[in-house]
């Protein structure tokens, strides 16, 4: 090996590294849209699985279930080739969708073990203080399940850029797509996907920090199990 | 009569909890409540601030009516204030917004108003230095006196008491059954379970003694420890003096 293809190899994969980070910003708007929707969908199905209406618990829990047992991919070829192709969605809109209903029933299930970590003497001390069961849920649940909830959401969001990768079936233009556009297009299979993996990997791991840091700022202050018993 | 009982029960599966009890108290009146561990005591309680649902029977506190159809539950638990033996602040917030939470989302009073409604209480419980500390931060008598604080602190008329020292190191229980005793003096109507029997002694205006989710006795404490007259309150008595 000599110095010169060295050097040619740094230049290969620069320049597919360059061309490449032109894309991720779809990898990244994806997955956010995917995300800000899972969690809606996560926070409103959480709280209704464990709703005093027998219904709406049996409703939300089918969601969770149906979703949480279909494959993404199956769910992103439904939503492009069969719901969109009858209501018109458009490539983005049917991948975040698919993303966002399957991260969605992951979240609701976090969600829901966060509200039921609480203490029940939280819950009967706001009612005792005619707080009504939303007033409760808003002020005193919630502010307290975040703590519980936002190391296993934001894996979540790992997770969802991770399987943004899979919309690129559909021929959605972010990272993945473009990555297999290049390595067809200049038989340079090698370094793309290397370059490929490399983009994901340096977001994901910056995410890890990111929720490292996370876990250490809802850590609120003289409050936690183990300043309790004194 | 500011509370009227009418026979009520309330069941847990097959447990009886609370078993047709009648009882009135009138305004102003300290009520203890004693009873062996399962009695139905804290149930009892937890009936008339409508945490728990009766099975039969009606509550009447202060003209509203709790019954199977839990209609009015908002408004008593107004009225009702409640202490627990497990404290139940809320972590999560500090010792001033402990006390004013209810008050902005419940009584919807101003910031500045419930901040002056709690720091006169928390005042009055001796915790007037401790505004921002996080219940995490306090002992376990510091956050009675805040849980006290923050029920009274939506102004019920009336207060009830579930063995609120019984989770505290003995050094902690007089500073507490102090605040109750103040209370008390001011003309709270109130329901205490504990197990001190010199707050009952010293503060009751009428002791009751519950067995089995039924009433087995009630009189004065003067009669109730001297001369009680069945023989499961003489066999509790023996036990506890
Ligand atoms: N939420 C509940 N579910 C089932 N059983 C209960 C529940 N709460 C109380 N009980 C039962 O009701 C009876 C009375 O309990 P409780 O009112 O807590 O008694 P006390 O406060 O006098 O110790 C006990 O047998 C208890 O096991
Ligand atoms: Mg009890």
């Amino acid at each position: 090996m000599t110095m010169t293809w060295f050097f040619e190899q740094i230049e290969i994969l620069s320049r597919v590294f360059y061309y490449l980070i032109q894309v991720v910003h779809w990898t990244i708007l994806i997955s956010i849209s995917a995300y800000v929707l899972a969690m809606v969908l996560g926070l409103v199905f959480g709280v209704a699985r464990i709703s005093r209406n027998r219904i709406i618990r049996v409703f939300a829990g089918a969601y969770i279930n149906t979703l949480r047992g279909v494959p993404l991919l199956v769910l992103i070829f439904f939503f492009y080739f069969g719901l969109g192709k009858v209501i018109n969605l458009d490539r983005f809109v049917a991948g975040v969708l698919a993303v966002g209903v399957c991260y969605g029933a992951y979240m609701a299930e976090i969600f829901r073990s966060g509200i039921e970590a609480i203490d029940y003497g939280q819950h009967e001390a706001a009612m005792s203080l005619g707080m009504t069961r939303w007033q409760t849920l808003r002020h005193i649940i919630l502010p307290q399940s975040v703590r519980i909830v936002v190391p296993p959401g934001a894996n979540e969001f790992i997770a969802c850029l991770k399987d943004s990768s899979l919309v690129s079936i559909i021929g959605l233009r972010e990272l993945t797509r473009a990555g297999r556009e290049y390595a067809n297009q200049y038989f340079l299979d090698f370094h793309t996907w290397l370059v490929v993996g490399v983009i994901y990997l340096i977001m994901t791991l910056s995410l890890t920090r990111l929720v490292k840091y996370l876990e250490k700022r809802v850590a609120v202050h003289g409050y936690g199990a183990s300043r309790d018993d004194h | 009569m500011i509370i009227d009982v009418r026979n009520i029960t309330c069941r847990f599966g097959s447990i009886t909890a609370v078993d047709n009890v009648s009882l009135s108290v009138d305004q102003g009146e300290v009520v203890v409540i004693l009873g062996p561990s399962g009695s139905g005591k804290s149930t009892l309680l937890r009936c008339l601030n409508a945490l728990e649902e009766i099975d039969s029977g009606e509550i009447n506190i202060d003209g509203f009516l709790i019954d199977k159809s839990h209609r009015h539950i908002h408004q008593i638990r107004l009225e009702v204030g409640m202490v627990f033996q497990a404290f139940n602040l809320f972590p999560h917030l500090s010792v001033l917004n402990n006390v004013n939470l209810a008050q902005r989302v419940v009584r919807r009073r101003s910031r500045a108003e419930a901040a002056r409604v709690s720091k006169e209480l928390l005042a009055k419980v001796g915790l007037q230095d401790k505004l921002d500390a996080y219940p995490g931060q306090l002992s376990g008598g510091q956050k009675q006196r805040v849980a006290i604080a923050r029920a009274l602190a939506m102004n019920p008329k009336i207060m009830l008491f579930d063995e609120v020292t019984s989770a505290l190191d003995p050094e902690m229980i007089g500073e507490v059954l102090e605040v109750m005793k103040q209370l008390a003096r001011e003309g709270m109507t109130m329901l205490v379970v504990t197990h001190e029997i010199g707050f009952a002694r010293e503060v009751a205006d009428r002791v009751i003694f519950l067995d089995e989710g039924k009433i087995v006795e009630q009189a004065s404490p003067g009669d109730f420890f001297t001369n009680p007259t069945h023989q499961r309150t003489k066999d509790f008595l023996a036990r506890v003096l």
